[in-house]
């Protein structure tokens, strides 16, 4: 006998999932009686930790990553990838709503978060990634909205959304770029060209996607192509705490080219899992195709790391014994060389289980990166090493566990894989 | 209007730690309950805390063969281009014009980027409250507004703390290395580090020995993240452009099918 709650099936897996969640919660009210302190190792010599690492960093590649590519497959890779962006929509979606409550739980005052609205700081590159939460968080409800309006069937709100969205996206783009510049001239540039695009799509001198507005896709890459790197920007500020492995002026660079690569390991991952869960058949065709693209992202991605490191002359420190260079080889085996080896050996390129594990491999190796450069390859100069605390991990699985559940029933809900039934039957 | 600095004799030092008191009394800052740490160094407290803004550090240094205690002095440094203002997302730390770095709390949102920004280890955070601030040394700006001298350097008995103008202290500072031979090392301590800061060190031994830090740039923070700050609006522009020329020309046959269809309809 199977039970449902919500159409979800209850069985172990959702039991555990829910029994996490609830740990969690349980956490992060403890934290806000007792403070940080009571949760966390953090001390005054590592304010950032285990939860940086994973929610912030980690978290926000692997929800926008895969966004950026299903965009970009969107845009200019046809309609046969249409049936990719939903659920990375919805992922990246969740994903966004989750980084932010890891946030208001990492945060010390979350009450006052609201203040980098009014207290404008363009020079600080936290001050970067607050706007592009609050913009890009913004851009992706819109984005989700028409699963909400196919499954109640509100055919007139979606023409309304059709209309108004780009013009929506279009203001954030350049309320976010005045707040980031304070110059009327970039604001004008920037926004010239978005009107002018829009205004052509309406005239019918560039072609008009019927069910997503072109500039909303557009502004949804851009604000996770900011975002993304504005992450690598924090630490740019860094150069005393950061080793040398990692602390590089194209530091923002490489999130975003190490973001984008993890991005296609999870298109595949997310297809693959929901595929199964929902008893699916995988696009196997589509995901082959998707997989020889990750061949050539983790090798752009290495070349870049291996380039940087080779003009910085960093070569002769990896070749030290040290708990830097050890995370730093652990780091490039599980991301890159063995998932590397997977994909150009024949025999398991064209299985879509080996395609899987190497997707994997390549996303523990991008999480590995980010806590690198949050934890591992920061030394403080007076305070005890960091060791995350178990309360700490407790909190963060929690959010995710949170987050897979809410995953799990929007997708049996929302027709988040319906147009790519509907699409498969034209076919 | 001149930027005040204030210069750390530290041979002149006598470990008294009368500062660490003067400071605690001013700004009402609790006691603390310390016990023995393994070091190194043999201060009490053992480190700066959101308590203790100032700190006498006591440090064991081989000086012509033999163990002698050495002190420094921990506090925040009051860098000309300080990387916590930088760094700070809602503006709460602020750089005066006279010198003194200054935290509004009702602005700060707990983030911490400030501590991490930080290069010599200074702002402290509240782990342990609900409620929680970043706290640091002033350099007594209030009393400085008010006519006063910075209250480490008033109740400093041997002169170890000297206020004044910054312009004015590096030349004292010059001029006690220059005319002290094998007294000071030849190093004025944050006269270049992280671009410059208000409080400047002079010492009788190299400040490793002190656990002063030394990975420090000599450029001000905000240097290393200025680029990639200013590359927003370039990334923007060229994105959107890149990304609206792409897809119109990706797109045109279908551009053409949908209006032929369209002249179909009508």
């Amino acid at each position: 006998m199977t039970i449902t709650v919500a159409n979800v099936r209850i069985g172990f897996g959702t039991l555990l999932l829910m029994l996490l969640a609830a740990l969690g919660f349980v956490l992060a009210m403890y934290r806000f009686l007792f403070g940080i302190g009571a949760v966390s190792n953090l001390n005054q010599g590592y304010p950032w930790g285990f939860w940086i690492g994973a929610d912030v960093l980690a978290g926000i590649a692997l929800a926008a990553g895969g966004f950026v590519v299903a965009g970009l497959m969107h845009m200019f890779g046809g309609e046969k990838y249409h049936p990719l962006v939903r659920p990375t929509i919805l992922t990246a979606f969740l994903g966004y709503l989750l980084f932010i409550a890891a946030l208001l739980v990492d945060v010390g005052r979350p009450w006052s978060i609201w203040h980098m609205m009014i207290y404008w700081h363009h020079e600080s590159p936290m001050f970067e990634v607050g706007w592009c939460v609050m913009m890009y968080t913004t851009i992706l409800f819109l984005e989700f909205l028409p699963v909400v309006f196919e499954r109640f069937r509100l055919e007139y709100l979606y023409a309304i959304w059709l209309n108004l969205t780009p013009w929506v996206a279009i203001a954030l783009l350049v309320t976010f770029a005045f707040a980031m510049t304070h110059s009327a001239s970039w604001v004008l540039a920037i926004g010239v060209v978005l009107v002018a695009f829009e205004l052509l799509v309406r005239f019918g001198a560039i072609h008009r996607d019927p069910r997503m507005p072109t500039v909303v896709l557009m502004a949804g890459i851009m604000f996770s192509v900011l975002h993304q790197s504005s992450l690598g920007s924090l630490f740019l500020m860094v150069p005393h705490k950061l080793s040398h492995i990692w602390y590089s002026p194209i530091l923002p660079l490489m999130f975003l080219v190490s973001a984008v690569a993890a991005g296609v390991a999870m298109v595949i991952v997310e297809a693959t899992a929901s595929a199964w869960y929902f008893g699916r058949e995988a696009e196997v065709r589509l995901l082959q195709d998707v997989g020889h693209v990750l061949c050539w992202a983790i090798f752009g991605t290495l070349a870049l790391r291996a380039g940087d490191l080779v003009l910085r002359g960093v070569g002769t420190e990896l070749l030290v014994i040290s708990p830097q260079s050890i995370a730093f080889w652990i780091e490039i085996l599980v991301g890159f060389v063995i998932p590397l080896a997977i994909l150009l050996t024949p025999v398991f390129a064209e299985s879509a289980r080996w395609l899987l594990v190497a997707s994997i491999m390549v996303i523990v190796g991008l999480v590995l990166n980010r806590m690198n450069v949050a934890v591992v390859g920061i030394t403080a100069p007076y305070s005890p090493t960091y060791y995350p605390f178990w309360m700490e991990v407790g909190i963060t699985t929690g959010i995710v566990a949170g987050g897979v559940l809410a995953y799990l029933v929007i997708c049996s809900n929302f027709p988040v894989f319906a147009s790519a039934r509907a699409h498969n039957a034209e076919a | 209007m001149a930027i005040k600095a204030l210069l750390i004799d530290l041979p002149r030092c006598t470990g008294c730690r009368g500062c660490q008191v003067a400071c605690k009394q001013w700004y009402k800052r609790r006691a603390e309950k310390t016990t023995f740490f393994a070091g190194p160094g043999y201060q009490n407290p053992a480190d700066l805390s959101p308590q203790t803004w100032c700190l006498v550090t006591y440090n064991e240094v081989i000086v012509n063969g033999r163990y002698e205690w050495v002190f420094g002095k921990r506090q925040c440094m009051h860098c000309l281009v300080p990387g916590c203002a930088s760094a700070c997302p809602v503006k709460a730390l602020e750089k005066l014009e006279n010198g003194p770095v200054l935290y509004h709390r009702e602005k700060c949102i707990g983030c911490r980027y400030c501590m991490l920004a930080c290069p010599f280890e200074v702002p402290r955070f509240e782990y342990e409250s609900w409620n929680p601030y970043i706290s640091k040394c002033t350099m007594c700006a209030a009393r400085i507004a008010g006519g006063q001298i910075p209250a480490c350097a008033q109740a400093c008995p041997t002169g170890a703390i000297t206020f004044g103008e910054r312009d004015a202290l590096i030349r004292e500072a010059e001029r006690r290395i220059a005319s002290n031979p094998g007294k000071y090392v030849h190093h004025i301590y944050g006269l270049s580090e992280a671009g410059g800061t208000c409080v400047l060190h002079i010492s009788s031994v190299p400040f490793e020995d002190l656990r002063y830090v030394m990975r420090v740039p000599r450029t001000p923070m905000v240097a290393h993240t200025e680029p990639a700050m200013q590359a927003i609006p370039m990334v923007m522009l060229g994105l959107a452009t890149i990304l609206g020329a792409g897809y119109a020309l990706r797109t045109r046959k279908q551009r053409n099918n949908q209006r032929a269809a369209d002249a179909a309809e009508k």
